[in-house]
C-alpha cells in the first residue's frame, strides 16, 4: 500500500496514534516519578473493562433509557451519542478504580499488590462483558488487540479534546504538580492545595486513560503511559528535558509502528508499543555506560 | 525581638489523641532553638504541628512569620526526579508563580544567589541526586532562603551527613539567625551541636516538651541520641 493510500484511508488513526503517542507519556512521566507506574496498566484495563460493560449492557440501555434516539444498530456506527456512551462507561470503571484503590490505600498493605490485583479483575472481566454482549464482541476484541485503524471522525474529536484539555491544564499547573509529587509537605507548607492538586493529576490522567483506551485501545495506553518515561529517563537533566523527550519517545515509538504496521500489515496497535519499546533500548545501553563509567 | 511562633498550652497528635501536651514555646526573630528527645517521643509531631500540617488538638499555635522556609530531611526527597541543583533551588520560588508562568531569569539569579549563600557556587547544573548528602542538605536550605524567610523550621539537617559538613550547616543557620535575624528551629539527634549553636533547647520526652538553655535541658543527657 502507497504511504498516500494509506494516509487517505487510515489518516484518523494515524492523527490518533501521534496525538496519544505525545500526550501520554507526558501523563506517564507523572506516574513512574510517583512510583505508581503499574496504574499505567491497571488503569487502560480497567476503561477497557468499562467500554466491554458499556457494550453488554447497550441493548437494555437503549431499550429502557435511550440513546439520542438511536437503534442499536446505528448506536454501533461512530456517532458522537455512541462515544459519549461509551467514554462514560470507560470514565465510570477508571474512576471507580481508583476510588476503589483510594479506600483500600488507607489500610496496610501492598500498594502495587492492589493494583495487581485490580488489573487481574478487570482483565477477566472485559473478556466476560465481551462474551456477554451480542453485540461488540468483535469491536471489544479488536480494541483489546490494539486494532486501531478503525477510528472515526467522531472518536478522534473525543480523543483529541480531552486530550487536549488534560494536556494544556498538566502544562498550566505543571510547576505545582512537581513539587506536589516531589515535596509534598514543603507544598503543604508553600500553601499549595494538595489534596486538590493530587485529584486533579489523578482526574487528568484518568480522563486520558479513559478517552485513549476507548479510541486507541488499552495496549497502546500501557505502552505509551509506561514504555517513553523509561526510555526518556536516562537522557533527561531536567524535569522539563524529561517530560519534551518522554513526549519525543512517544512520537518516535508511534511513528515507528506506523511505519512497521502499513509495511509489513501488522495490527497498528502492538506495533505502536513495540516501537516505544525500541526507544528504550538506547535509554538503558547509555544508563549502563554511565554506571559502568 | 519579635515573636514569630508561640505555642500556648499546645498539645498535638493523631485522630484527637494528643501525642504532646502542655506545650509552652515561643521563637523569637534571632534565635536558633533545637529540638531534641528520644526516638518516639514526638519531636516530629511537635515539628508537624509548629510548621501547620496538624492543628493543635488543645491551647492555640500563633504563628506571626511572613514567611516561613522548611527544609525536610534529604533523604525523603526521590532520586528518581531528573532535577538540577538550580531546579530544586528554584522551587523556592513556585510559592510566587501562579499558572503558565515559569521561573524568571531574576529567580535563577536568586537561585544561583542562595546557592552561593551556602558555599555551594559551583553545583548548580548538576543533578541533584548526585550530590552528597551534606550539599544536597545545604541545597535544600538554598531553597528555603529563596522564600526570604524570616522563619526557618528544618528537619535533621545534620542527620547523615559528616561532622565537617554538619557544623558547616549548623555555622550558617546560626550566621542566618544573628546577622539576619531569622528564627530557626531545628530537629536534631547530635545535642553537641546543639549545645554550642543554640540559644534554647525543646526536649520532647513522657509527652510533653521542656524549654530552656542548652545547659539547663542537656545538663543530664549526653552527646547524642
Amino acid at each position: 500500500m502507497s504511504w498516500s493510500l494509506a494516509f487517505e484511508l487510515f489518516g484518523l488513526s494515524i492523527a490518533a496514534a501521534l496525538i496519544a503517542g505525545w500526550v501520554v507519556p507526558h501523563m506517564g512521566c507523572y506516574l513512574f516519578l510517583r512510583r505508581t507506574s503499574f496504574y499505567g496498566l491497571a488503569l487502560p484495563q480497567l476503561a477497557a473493562c468499562g467500554v466491554a460493560c458499556g457494550f453488554a449492557v447497550m441493548p437494555w440501555w437503549i431499550h429502557h433509557v435511550g440513546l439520542a434516539d438511536l437503534d442499536l444498530s446505528t448506536a454501533m456506527e461512530d456517532t458522537h451519542a455512541a462515544m459519549n456512551y461509551h467514554l462514560g462507561w470507560a470514565s465510570l470503571f477508571t474512576f471507580g478504580g481508583l476510588g476503589i484503590l483510594v479506600v483500600l490505600g488507607r489500610h496496610r498493605g501492598s500498594e502495587v499488590a492492589r493494583v495487581a490485583g485490580l488489573f487481574v479483575l478487570a482483565s477477566a472481566a472485559t473478556v466476560l462483558f465481551a462474551h456477554l454482549s451480542p453485540t461488540g464482541e468483535i469491536f471489544v476484541s479488536e480494541l483489546l488487540r490494539g486494532e486501531i485503524l478503525s477510528v472515526g471522525r467522531h472518536e478522534l474529536e473525543t480523543l483529541g479534546v480531552v486530550l487536549g484539555l488534560a494536556y494544556l491544564l498538566l502544562l498550566w499547573l505543571q510547576n505545582d504538580l512537581l513539587l506536589v509529587s516531589y515535596d509534598r509537605e514543603s507544598a503543604q507548607v508553600a500553601g499549595k492545595r494538595v489534596l486538590a492538586l493530587e485529584t486533579l493529576l489523578a482526574i487528568l490522567i484518568g480522563a486520558t486513560v479513559a478517552a485513549g483506551t476507548m479510541t486507541v485501545g488499552p495496549v497502546v495506553l500501557f505502552g505509551l503511559l509506561v514504555l517513553p518515561p523509561i526510555a526518556a529517563r536516562p537522557f533527561a537533566r531536567s524535569m522539563n528535558q524529561f517530560l519534551l523527550l518522554s513526549g519525543g519517545m512517544g512520537l518516535l515509538g508511534s511513528s515507528l509502528g506506523l511505519l512497521a504496521s502499513f509495511g509489513w500489515d501488522l495490527p497498528l496497535g502492538p506495533c505502536v508499543v513495540l516501537g516505544c519499546g525500541v526507544c528504550t533500548a538506547p535509554g538503558w545501553i547509555v544508563a549502563r555506560i554511565w554506571r559502568e563509567a | 525581638m519579635g515573636i514569630l511562633l508561640e505555642a500556648r498550652g499546645a498539645a498535638f497528635g493523631y485522630r484527637g489523641r494528643a501525642v504532646i501536651s502542655d506545650i509552652h514555646l515561643a521563637l523569637r526573630s534571632g534565635e536558633l532553638i533545637g529540638i531534641a528527645g528520644p526516638n518516639g517521643a514526638g519531636k516530629s509531631t511537635l515539628f508537624r504541628g509548629l510548621l501547620g500540617l496538624i492543628p493543635p488538638l488543645r491551647g492555640s499555635l500563633e504563628r506571626h512569620a511572613r514567611a516561613i522556609g522548611y527544609v525536610p530531611q534529604n533523604e525523603v526527597l526521590d532520586a528518581l526526579y531528573p532535577l538540577s541543583a538550580l531546579e530544586v533551588v528554584c522551587m523556592g520560588s513556585f510559592t510566587r508563580l501562579k499558572g503558565l508562568r515559569r521561573v524568571s531569569s531574576a529567580d535563577r539569579e536568586l537561585a544561583r544567589a542562595c546557592l552561593v549563600r551556602v558555599e555551594l557556587p559551583d553545583v548548580g547544573s548538576k543533578p541533584y541526586a548526585s550530590l552528597s548528602g551534606g550539599q544536597r542538605q545545604r541545597v535544600l536550605i538554598a531553597r528555603a532562603l529563596m522564600i526570604r524567610p524570616d522563619l526557618m523550621l528544618l528537619d535533621e539537617p545534620t542527620s547523615g551527613v559528616d561532622d565537617r559538613a554538619a557544623q558547616i550547616i549548623l555555622g550558617l543557620l546560626a550566621n542566618l539567625a544573628t546577622e539576619e535575624g531569622v528564627g530557626v528551629a531545628i530537629v536534631s539527634h547530635q545535642l553537641d551541636l546543639l549545645r554550642s549553636h543554640c540559644s534554647q533547647v525543646a526536649w520532647v520526652a513522657d509527652g510533653t516538651v521542656r524549654v530552656g538553655a542548652p545547659a539547663t535541658i542537656l545538663a543530664p543527657i549526653g552527646g547524642s541520641l
